[in-house]
């Protein structure tokens, strides 16, 4: 009864006030006391797991494979996941299965297979550029020279991406296709890409701007009044060669093992 | 008889394959091409294509994210290939359910599916059924009804007299026992005995009680559908000795009927009491005509017992429909919950609804309304069968997916970079020639002038050639357009030379000799860019259309853009169609060059009515270069996919 009195006067200032609260939490039943605390206790301590949680998603542990269409980006999904040779056509979805990285860390990645279609190049990359650790080029060696543009198109996207900008994934160019004759090479591929690269700062930011105001890719590559080169990044961009297909065709193996050892790198 | 098999991820990892007999061809490349021409551009509409001279049928599995795709040739018309893909598709499902439903896609790459024998049992189960089909053989004679009768019966003389001999003995036994019935069955009418007669005649193979039997439950039944009156059928058929004057059943006999005279007569003094009788007249019901009008035909009262007997059968229908909808109130609240847990798939039927108003809501917004309803098909293939997330409604998810598929189509399916192509261009020493053609009205000099604009500021030398040589002040226009943009960048800041000219004829003369003369010029003097100017013209104007097309083949310009503006509505398909219809039927060459790109003008007549967008790039399936956004020089932007999407599916 006495404790509702005390409740009961407003007016009083602070003090007092305190005072009275702290006299009737301990005229309280204890038990009832400590059912009050732990409650507390437990939302603040799924408060503090939910945040863990939501931020261990945003860790980086995608690797994703990229390119133009046709550059081979399915079978090598194929290849370093089982080994095994399978015909594939055009995606139009995604695919994603953990990787095992030949570390001794054993390390796992989610490894995911983006279509290289050009419609749909951009609502996928859109969805999982976020969550890249490192991310896979692909480029087709043999007919570079005349989709060097397309690619570097691409690349440039790419590079000029804010999210990317800001996560600096690691960037593989695998240089897919090796078993072709007439396939480039990696050091030939990165000079043609950075020449290319280098025009296309120029005309891509003398580009139109969208219709609603907005400008693409605000992000200058390089330095300015210097060529542009692949070492200017932030990010670590690394050139390799590979074939999917592999010297002996359908039955024999990949050679995928400099793409493996720089993934068993990250 | 089928040349290839596959069933592929959507992933693009094959899971299994055949190759017919004799077939040494890949197939890969036919099936990317149905996947980059159908699937991805949203024409799912219906499942077929062809391509060269291999004619390609698929089924999509949304629950497991399978393509089915059967390949045979063209000239071949196999009429099983539907019903064989649903059946593959059932079996395969059915066989490796338990493989598919794992997560990830390390399912489609260990798992081996030996499908080989199954699949060759099914397409042999279904050749069979398509031979089964054939025309049934035809009969012989002992087995047709002809060889029943006798010859007596079927000789038809002018009085019938031994017909009637013939059948007299049959009528007298039906006569005899169709009275006895009758009084039996009540005032049921009257009976057509000839009727009777004529049918007899032809049963003779039957045996004469059966006859009678049959007849008899015919003409109960008839009783029973109402009081209609068959006509009665005169069982020989007469031929007329004379022509004798046609009698119309409606009209009166003599034109005495025909005056009405008298009965007017009394018109004025006896109208009110005529009035009054009327309504109190018991044949005329008044509310007979309550409720819909019943149509315009001429046995209305047949019509009506038609129409009872529909009600009737609607009724029950309907009883029987809302019968299980009671049952399955209990299964309808369960089938909710399993809606909101995740399992549900989704069908053809909950997604109706939800796509008609999609499709009515982008009609309203200025697409086209069959390529609206082109569209709303495609979602809805995709999405059938397809097993919804947790919490996701239906109404989310067809959006979704229709948000999806109006980016992918806005999307430019090559790249888009016309300072790189003239750089391009710049460097094998040739000018990049762009042609501007559309109809009348659009803005395409405007827009031209806009572009030139561009290219100036980024330091290109743009020569504009006016091939408009019918439009009153189109050259005058281009030469005011030139001295403007020549002021803004005078030749002294740019190395001495104009960095824009026109090069012009003056009218009346051939639009594609003078373009060919602009571009040797240009090639001379170096110019970076040739900006062809065309006259507007109809696409129903035949001999203008090819003109165009005659200046587009002869002098192959690297760019041919249609310039279209954003407010035409479902005139865009037409012209666009015909358009490219006219360039590809008056080109020489195998490969003739269509149009490559679309400049979209007036945009800011337009708030988010901006469906013409998909409407044009949906036709031609090329990219959207310019978007016009005004009518001063820097009025010009380029298309932003996602923004208009935005726009267009606001509601």
């Amino acid at each position: 009864m006495g404790k509702k009195t005390d409740a009961e006067m407003p007016e009083n200032p602070l003090e007092p006030y305190i005072e009275s609260i702290r006299q009737q939490l301990e005229e309280q039943d204890p038990v009832l006391l400590v059912g009050v605390i732990v409650a507390l206790a437990v939302v603040i301590i799924t408060c503090v797991f939910l945040k863990y949680f939501l931020t261990s998603k945003t860790v980086r542990s995608a690797v994703l494979l990229v390119g133009l269409c046709d550059a081979g980006k399915t079978l090598l999904f194929i290849r370093l996941l089982s080994g095994k040779f399978k015909r594939t056509q055009t995606s139009i979805t995604d695919s994603s299965a953990p990787y095992k990285a030949k570390n001794d860390r054993g390390s796992t990645w989610t490894l995911i297979d983006l279509p290289g279609h050009d419609s749909l190049r951009s609502q996928y990359l859109e969805k999982f550029k976020s969550a890249a650790r490192a991310i896979v080029f692909v480029v087709d060696s043999a007919i570079f020279q005349k989709e060097v543009r397309d690619v570097a198109e691409f690349f440039y996207m790419l590079l000029t991406d804010t999210v990317v900008c800001r996560n600096a994934p690691t960037l593989l160019v695998a240089c897919n296709k090796q078993d072709i004759t007439m396939a480039k090479s990696a050091k030939l591929i990165q000079q043609q890409l950075e020449k290319e690269l280098n025009t296309l700062r120029v005309t891509r930011s003398a580009a139109l701007s969208a219709q609603d105001g907005s400008v693409g890719g605000s992000v200058y590559l390089g330095k300015k009044g210097k060529d542009f080169e692949f070492s200017q990044l932030p990010m670590k961009v690394e050139f390799l060669e590979c074939s999917a297909r592999g010297s002996k065709g359908e039955d024999g193996g990949a050679d995928v093992e400099s793409l493996e050892k720089s993934l068993a790198k990250l | 008889m089928l040349d290839f098999f596959t069933i592929f991820s959507k992933g693009g990892i094959v899971l299994w394959c055949f190759q017919g007999a004799g077939v040494t061809e890949s197939f890969t490349g036919p099936v990317n091409a149905l996947i980059r021409s159908v699937i991805l551009q949203e024409r799912g509409g219906n499942n077929s294509f062809t391509h060269e001279a291999l004619s390609m049928k698929y089924k999509l599995d949304n629950e497991f994210e399978l393509i089915f795709v059967v390949g045979f040739q063209k000239i071949l018309t196999l009429t099983y290939v539907d019903k064989f893909i649903d059946d593959v598709q059932l079996h395969f499902r059915d066989r490796y359910k338990n493989e598919l439903e794992q997560k990830g896609a390390l399912k489609h790459v260990n798992n081996t599916f030996d499908f080989e024998d199954r699949f060759k049992k099914l397409l042999r189960e279904a050749e069979e059924s398509s031979k089964a089909r054939s025309p049934p053989p035809m009969r012989s004679f002992e087995k047709s009804e002809k060889s029943q009768k006798t010859v007596k019966s079927m000789i038809e003389t002018k009085g019938g007299d031994k017909a009637k001999e013939q059948g007299g003995k049959k009528n007298k036994h039906t006569k005899k026992e169709a009275p006895a019935v009758e009084p039996a069955k009540g005032d049921q009418g009257k009976t057509p005995p000839s009727g009777q007669k004529a049918v007899v005649n032809g049963n003779q193979g039957l045996s004469p009680e059966e006859i009678i039997q049959k007849k008899r439950e015919d003409f109960f039944r008839k009783r029973m559908m109402g009081p209609a009156e068959k006509p009665i059928k005169s069982p020989k058929p007469q031929k007329p000795k004379e022509k004798q004057n046609r009698v119309w059943e409606n009209a009166g006999s003599s034109a005495k009927n025909l005056d009405y005279s008298n009965k007017n007569g009394e018109a004025s003094p006896g109208d009110s009491e005529r009035n009054l009788d009327a309504r109190f007249d018991p044949d005329m019901q008044v509310s007979s005509m309550k409720g819909d009008l019943l149509s315009v035909d001429y046995e209305s009262s047949e019509e009506g017992e038609m129409e009872d007997e529909e009600e009737e059968e609607v009724v029950v229908s309907e009883t029987s429909k809302t019968s299980p909808k009671k049952s399955g109130g209990f299964g309808g609240m369960f089938g909710m919950l399993k809606g909101l847990v995740g399992s549900k798939s989704l069908s053809r039927e909950d997604m109706e609804p939800v796509l008609e108003k999609m499709k009515d809501h982008l009609i309203a917004k200025n697409v086209a309304a069959d390529i609206s309803s082109q569209l709303c098909e495609s979602v809805a293939k995709k999405l059938e069968g397809k097993v919804m997330g947790t919490f996701t409604t239906v109404a989310s998810t067809v959006k979704q997916a229709l948000q999806d598929s109006l980016v992918q189509i806005l999307q430019p399916k090559r790249r888009v970079d016309i300072l790189r192509d003239v750089m391009e261009a710049q460097s094998q020493r040739r000018p990049f020639v762009v042609t501007f053609c559309g109809v009348n009205g659009v803005g395409k000099s405007t827009n031209l002038a806009k572009i030139s604009y561009w290219l100036i500021e980024n330091g290109f030398s743009v020569l504009i050639a006016a091939c408009d040589t019918f439009r009153a002040g189109a050259v005058e226009q281009l030469r005011t357009h030139q001295r403007r943009l020549n002021s803004l960048h005078p030749p002294e800041k740019h190395g001495g030379r104009p960095v824009i000219q026109l090069y012009e004829k003056g009218y009346g003369k051939d639009a594609a000799g003078i373009a060919m003369e602009a571009i040797a010029y240009a090639r001379n003097q170096a110019f970076d860019v040739v900006l062809v100017d065309t006259a507007g013209r109809m696409q129903d104007n035949a001999p203008l259309m090819t003109a165009l097309a005659k200046l587009i083949a002869v002098n192959m310009p690297d760019l041919v853009l249609f310039v279209g503006e954003a407010l035409v509505g479902n005139e865009a398909v037409d012209q666009l169609v015909k358009f490219n219809q006219a360039l590809a039927d008056h080109s020489m060459s195998d490969k003739p060059r269509l149009i490559d790109g679309i400049v979209l003008t007036k945009f800011d007549t337009i708030d988010d009515k901006v469906g013409a967008a998909i409407s044009m790039t949906y036709i031609t399936g090329q990219p959207i270069v310019f978007v016009g956004t005004g009518q001063t020089y820097n009025d010009l932007r380029s298309l932003n996919a996602r923004a208009v999407v935005g726009a267009l599916m606001k509601a």
